[in-house]
């Protein structure tokens, strides 16, 4: 009879060494292997290949040839802040300074905040720009940084490849020493104080507000222009349709028939016209909407109110689509434990919810960001505009100049726009989002 | 209570004080109305304290500025450069106004605006007085609300085309697209001129000449239509890389009549009246041959009209020794309101002279924009 | 939610959940009635016409590149910007669909040049705020393109100047409507063919063609047709003549303007859904399809597709009202659709607010009527939970 201890008397054969992994592709089986797998895709390579490279020469040589930059170097200015008096210009560095400072700080706070407690996953937003753990070296941490900010370097870098003294790159490098070292001083903040934080931001952004249109030489908002008006009416824009539209979402879920109804009739209003209507219409119609004692808002005000009717119809959207994923157990549970139905929503519901349509919601921000572009079409020195006005002045009419300007201005909206969606995208996988 | 609540507390009260203070200290420094960069000096009027009761002009004294609604895109009569300063006809007229009502001629705030817009802005109480080459027509004076004042600037409609072009007159223009500014008394004309040469014409519009030129530039219409005026100011800028003013011809014939100058909401009557004197003031100076330069001395003259017209004591005829009061015509203007208007802006024919003049680019002669003594249809009513 | 106390009693009103709902209601109505009355008293203080006569007067203007005269009302007018409108967003949806899908697909094809130059393109161009790109193919066309007198003719198929472009297209050549009654029924009956091909299929499981059962049919129906009834549509080709082009399809620039620049953009955004779509799939159910012998096509037509396709059609449907709503932007570029059209009438004297309820109605109209579409199609799609 065999016995166990028979089979195990003989050694046991021996294990065979696994594989060595397999090595990465040669340079000649990638192609083989991305390119060219089959009589078609070869054929399809060259093709493409061939439109590809040509696109490519016409584009190059039309950038660094034949197209007169000229337009851009001599208005930068107007493409950055419209028609900003050039001897207040350091009003709108310092509230650069003020906001950066403030928001960086808040956004190291948050970061830390949200920082898994684990040793050496030091990841947060602030982490690989000097919050957290110090893995590699500051130059490995730049690099990290720069490829994941390649869009706005790649911007800031065209811009000041324009300007003309020294003083606007040295002061964007200040902005983001600032920013950096105000994330870091966030990220180091005690736990008592991180709860002020978005405070901090918030004041910052008033703070920057105040600096540019106090005293007596300050610059009420009706005379911005350019990039900077873009990037004010998003920031606004946020701001406002934002709670607007949360409380439209609850709205319309609501069990009270009239709520919904008022609720669901906005949304579908507004959702169904364009925007280009409404900031018609608002620009003659809310001046009638105060009383006659009290003086009409200016127009960018109106502009405003317009915009955020309009973006709060589409985020209450994107909300309640948030609040329909939230499992109906959650509610459940929630009541069970005793919660008042006002907990439930702030404590259960929304956190769930929203953290569920972040990518939406971001992709709402950076559609409002594209849709300040039409403040142009009411006659606001938008980037748009700025692009016609320079066409026109004398030194650049009649040259066919404004497709050069345009380009200027479009890189300036990609940049943004891809860097957001850049980070949303980053969010989403940090947060884990979508993952089963 | 619990540390959360009070931190929630704490943080509304804070936010919703630092939003008070940003709104608050932001109503005194943002300009009201503006719409575009125009970057004018709110500067406190101070004259014209009179007797402005509850209507606009009362309210325009308060405010110590006057909103005028002009255009920007205009050579001669209203553009504006690079650094937000505008210059033209109109924009001296909003000046002039500015000067009668509130003692100041540099106390204007300019709005901007396109010929679609600028009625319903004048209707939503936007800006005060339009002064934008507006042409006076019955239909405006009724559905729009406005009311005319005198007419400044009598003018036409003509057509401007490509000079190497083989056309002569509208007649030749059959099946061609024409570019025209939309929302103008321009678009509806261009229709009956069209009807009645028998000829089809393709109209393209655009809400201002900025978005038009390049268009004819391209070649994308063949004619240009609009006020003879503006034809002549745009030629006159026309760059030289695309052959100057002689590249462009304006025909001779006139499609209509254009009477232009400022308009006013109806329903005020009192500030319609002093608007209308402030206009007219310019052209009394013309005929009283009073200028900027003169206008000192004048003060002093013999002549008991132009006294009673600058405002001054006159001598009453049968009591020589008697200090007569100056004449206040009850318009709620100062009494000498005429000196500040000529002293700081001028008198018609300097105003035209300086902006559309023969010595100017756009090189209009006076034609019937002369005074009638020359012939030509500015009578200004008496000052008595 | 009880609405008696421990001791059996009901609770004082004011915390009666009862009550407060109802008070709560009848506030939020009053309120927005009360907004509503102050605002239209306000509007007629100041003497703001709501009049909608205006509508049946003379427009007094023409819009070039159609057939609207100035003795035509202003009704006419503004259905003529609408006609724009509704071209311009049916043209360009059936292209974004087009473009969009091949794009999406190319981004996930295993050839890598294909899927960076896909990649490029959506990530470009989805950044880039529509006006700007519509701005841009203007202004590039304004200064590429010759004058009309010296228009690029391609040999009778397509002529291109600054000012109208043409297109070649069908023309009556006599009997076009007879012809159209005949494609439909013979569409009709491809339909019903395919439908009981596909029937067929599922019933046997051997491959039935359905598709070509049905496209056939469609093709024989056309073919028979045109030649019985002796070429009732011809070729209509453009050419110049004088200052303007006759013949083929007769398009200004503008709208060539609105409808390359909104496709351009429009697609980005479709393809970057298509390409979610597919890959929302889950890994499992293509794995499964594989290990049950489907080959890589049958994967794609049984499996995949069909999923992706409950995902995406919501998505897309968006879209198409994006695109609907993007038309507005041609008030740029001096388009004359809808939005267009209003502002010139309310420039010319006619009263604004009417002027502006009457075309926002009509965007209301258009954008519920592709909303009911959306919504249909959602609620066939969805799955459904408990």
């Amino acid at each position: 009879m065999a016995r166990a201890t028979d089979v195990l008397a003989e050694p046991l054969a021996p294990v065979p060494e696994p594989e060595p992994p397999a090595r990465g592709l040669t340079p000649r089986e990638w192609v083989r292997a991305n390119l060219a797998s089959s009589p078609f895709n070869a054929a399809l390579t060259l093709l493409i290949g061939a439109g590809v490279a040509w696109a490519l020469y016409r584009l190059g040589r039309w950038v660094f040839v034949t197209a007169d930059w000229a337009v851009v170097r001599v208005n930068l200015r107007l493409f950055m802040v419209g028609r900003f008096p050039a001897d207040e210009l350091w009003r709108l560095w310092a509230a650069g300074y003020v906001l950066v400072a403030a928001v960086s700080l808040a956004a190291g706070a948050l970061a830390a905040s949200m920082r898994r407690p684990v040793a050496g996953d030091g990841e947060g937003i602030a982490g690989d720009l000097g919050g957290g753990r110090r893995r590699g070296g500051v130059a490995r941490r730049a690099a990290t940084a720069l490829h994941r900010f390649w869009p706005a370097v790649l911007a800031v870098a065209v811009i000041l490849s324009f300007t003309r003294t020294v003083v606007p790159s040295l002061g964007t490098l200040g902005l983001v020493a600032v920013g950096v070292a105000a994330g870091a001083l966030g990220a180091r903040l005690p736990v008592r104080l991180r709860r002020w934080a978005w405070l901090v931001g918030v004041a910052g952004i008033l703070g920057g507000l105040q600096v540019i249109t106090a005293g007596d030489g300050g610059v009420g908002w009706d005379d911005w222009g350019g990039l900077h008006l873009a990037v004010a009416a998003t920031i606004a824009g946020i701001a406002l349709a934002f709670p607007l539209g949360l409380l439209l979402a609850l709205g319309r879920r609501s069990s009270l028939p009239g709520l919904r109804v008022v609720s669901t009739a906005y949304i579908e209003a507004f959702r169904a016209v364009p925007l280009v209507a409404l900031l018609f219409l608002g620009n003659f119609m809310i001046g009638f909407m105060f009383p006659t004692a009290v003086e009409p808002p200016s127009f960018l005000v109106r502009a405003v109110i317009a915009i955020t009717v309009f973006e709060a119809a589409y985020i209450a959207e994107i909300v309640r689509g948030g609040l329909q994923a939230v499992p109906r157990g959650q509610i459940e549970a929630a009541q069970a434990v005793g919660l008042s139905p006002v907990g439930v929503m702030r404590l259960v519901v929304l956190p769930q919810a929203l953290r569920a349509v972040i990518p939406a919601m971001v992709g709402q921000f950076i559609s409002l960001f594209k849709d300040t572009s039409l403040l142009s079409i009411i006659g606001f020195f938008e980037l748009v505009d700025v692009t016609r006005a320079v066409t026109l002045q004398d030194a650049f009419r009649g040259q066919g100049l404004r497709p050069v300007a345009l380009a200027f201005a479009g890189l300036i909206y990609w940049a943004g726009c891809a860097t957001m969606a850049r980070e949303s995208r980053r969010l989403e996988t940090r947060l884990g989002v979508g993952e089963r | 209570m619990p540390r959360r609540t009070r931190t929630r507390r704490v943080t509304i009260v804070l936010v919703a004080l630092s939003l008070f203070a940003a709104a608050c200290s932001d109503d005194d420094d943002s300009n009201g109305a503006a719409a575009d960069g125009n970057g004018d000096e709110e500067a406190a009027g101070t004259g014209g304290e009179g007797g402005g009761g509850d209507g606009l002009l009362g309210e325009v004294q308060d405010r110590g500025t006057l909103q005028c609604g002009v255009n920007e895109t205009v050579p001669g009569f209203g553009l504006v450069d690079e650094q937000g300063e505008f210059a033209g006809f109109d924009i001296e007229y909003c000046r002039a106004v500015a000067a009668a009502v509130l003692g100041d001629a540099e106390a204007v705030e300019f709005t901007a605006l396109d010929a679609e817009t600028r009625f319903t802005a004048l209707q939503a109480g936007d800006i005060d007085v339009l002064i934008r080459n507006t042409t006076w027509t019955s239909s405006r004076d009724g559905t729009e609300n406005s009311r005319f004042l005198t007419t400044t600037f009598y003018d036409g409609q003509g057509m401007m085309v490509s000079a190497d072009s083989a056309f002569q007159s509208i007649a030749d223009m059959d099946g061609t697209t024409i570019c025209v500014l939309s929302g103008t008394t321009t678009e509806l004309n261009l229709a009956t001129a069209a009807a009645g040469a028998g000829i089809d014409i393709e109209p393209l519009t655009f809400p201002d000449n900025e978005q038009l030129q390049p268009a004819f530039e391209a070649g994308q219409c063949q004619g240009w239509t609009s006020d003879k005026s503006q034809l002549a100011g745009v030629r006159s800028a026309w760059p030289d890389d695309q052959g100057g003013p002689e590249a462009l011809r304006v025909f001779d014939e006139t499609y209509s009549k254009e009477p232009l100058g400022p308009v006013v909401l109806d329903g005020d009557d009192e500030w319609a009246d002093a608007v209308n004197w402030a206009v007219i003031a310019t052209i009394q100076a013309e005929e009283f041959a009073i200028t900027s330069d003169n206008v000192e001395e004048m003060t002093t003259s013999d002549n008991l009209d132009i006294l009673r017209f600058l405002g001054q004591p006159f001598p009453d005829p049968e009591d020589p020794e008697a200090e007569a009061p100056p004449l206040d015509a009850g318009l709620g203007l100062d009494a000498d309101f005429a000196v500040n208007v000529i002293s700081q802006v001028g008198n018609y024919g300097e105003i035209y002279d300086r902006n559309v003049g023969p010595d100017t680019p756009l090189g209009l002669e006076r034609g019937v924009n002369a005074l009638w003594t020359e012939g030509g249809l500015l009578y200004p009513p008496p000052y008595r | 939610m009880a609405t008696t106390t421990a001791t059996g009693t009901r609770p004082p009103l004011w915390r009666d959940v009862r009550v407060l709902r109802v008070a709560f209601q009848v506030a939020v109505l009053a309120a927005v009635v009360a907004f509503a009355s102050y605002l239209y008293d306000n509007l007629r203080a100041n003497d703001v016409s709501f009049d909608f006569g205006f509508l049946d007067q003379q427009a007094g203007f023409g819009i070039a590149y159609t057939d609207l005269r100035p003795s035509d009302t202003v009704l006419d007018a503004m259905l003529t910007g609408l006609r724009n409108t509704l071209t311009v967003a049916l043209v360009g949806n059936v292209l974004t669909l087009v473009l969009g899908t091949l794009i999406g697909i190319a981004r996930l094809s295993g050839n890598w040049l294909v899927r960076r130059a896909a990649g490029v393109y959506v990530e470009v161009l989805r950044n880039i705020p529509p006006l700007l790109v519509i701005i841009f193919v203007n202004s590039v066309a304004l200064s590429i393109l010759p004058p009309i007198q010296d228009a690029n003719e391609f040999g009778g198929l397509l002529v291109l100047s600054v000012s109208e472009l043409g297109v070649v297209s069908l023309a009556d050549g006599g009997n076009a409507e007879a012809f159209a009654v005949l494609l439909l029924a013979g569409l009709v009956a491809a339909l019903a063919v395919s439908w009981w091909r596909r029937r067929l299929e599922d019933r046997t499981g051997a491959p039935a063609h359905q598709w070509v059962w049905g496209g056939g049919l469609l093709v024989a129906v056309a073919v028979v047709g045109y030649v019985a009834l002796a070429s009732p549509v011809v070729l209509s080709h453009p050419e110049v003549e004088g200052l303007s082009v006759v013949g083929g399809a007769r398009m200004g620039l503008p709208y060539v303007a609105v409808l390359v620049g909104l496709v351009l953009y429009t697609s980005s955004h479709v393809a970057e859904i298509v390409r979610g779509s597919i890959l929302a799939v889950p890994r499992g159910q293509t794995e499964a399809a594989g290990a049950i012998g489907l080959s890589p096509v049958q994967r794609l037509r049984h499996v995949v597709l069909p999923q992706a396709f409950r995902i995406a059609t919501p998505p897309i449907i968006n879209q198409f009202l994006n695109l609907t709503k993007n038309t507005s932007l041609g008030v740029a570029v001096a388009f004359a659709e809808l939005l267009r059209v209003t502002n010139t009438v309310i420039g010319n004297g006619h009263p604004a607010v009417p002027a502006i309820l009457v075309a926002m109605g009509l965007y209301l109209v258009v954008s519920l009527a592709i909303s009911l579409v959306s919504n249909v199609a959602h609620h066939r799609l969805r799955l459904v939970e408990r």
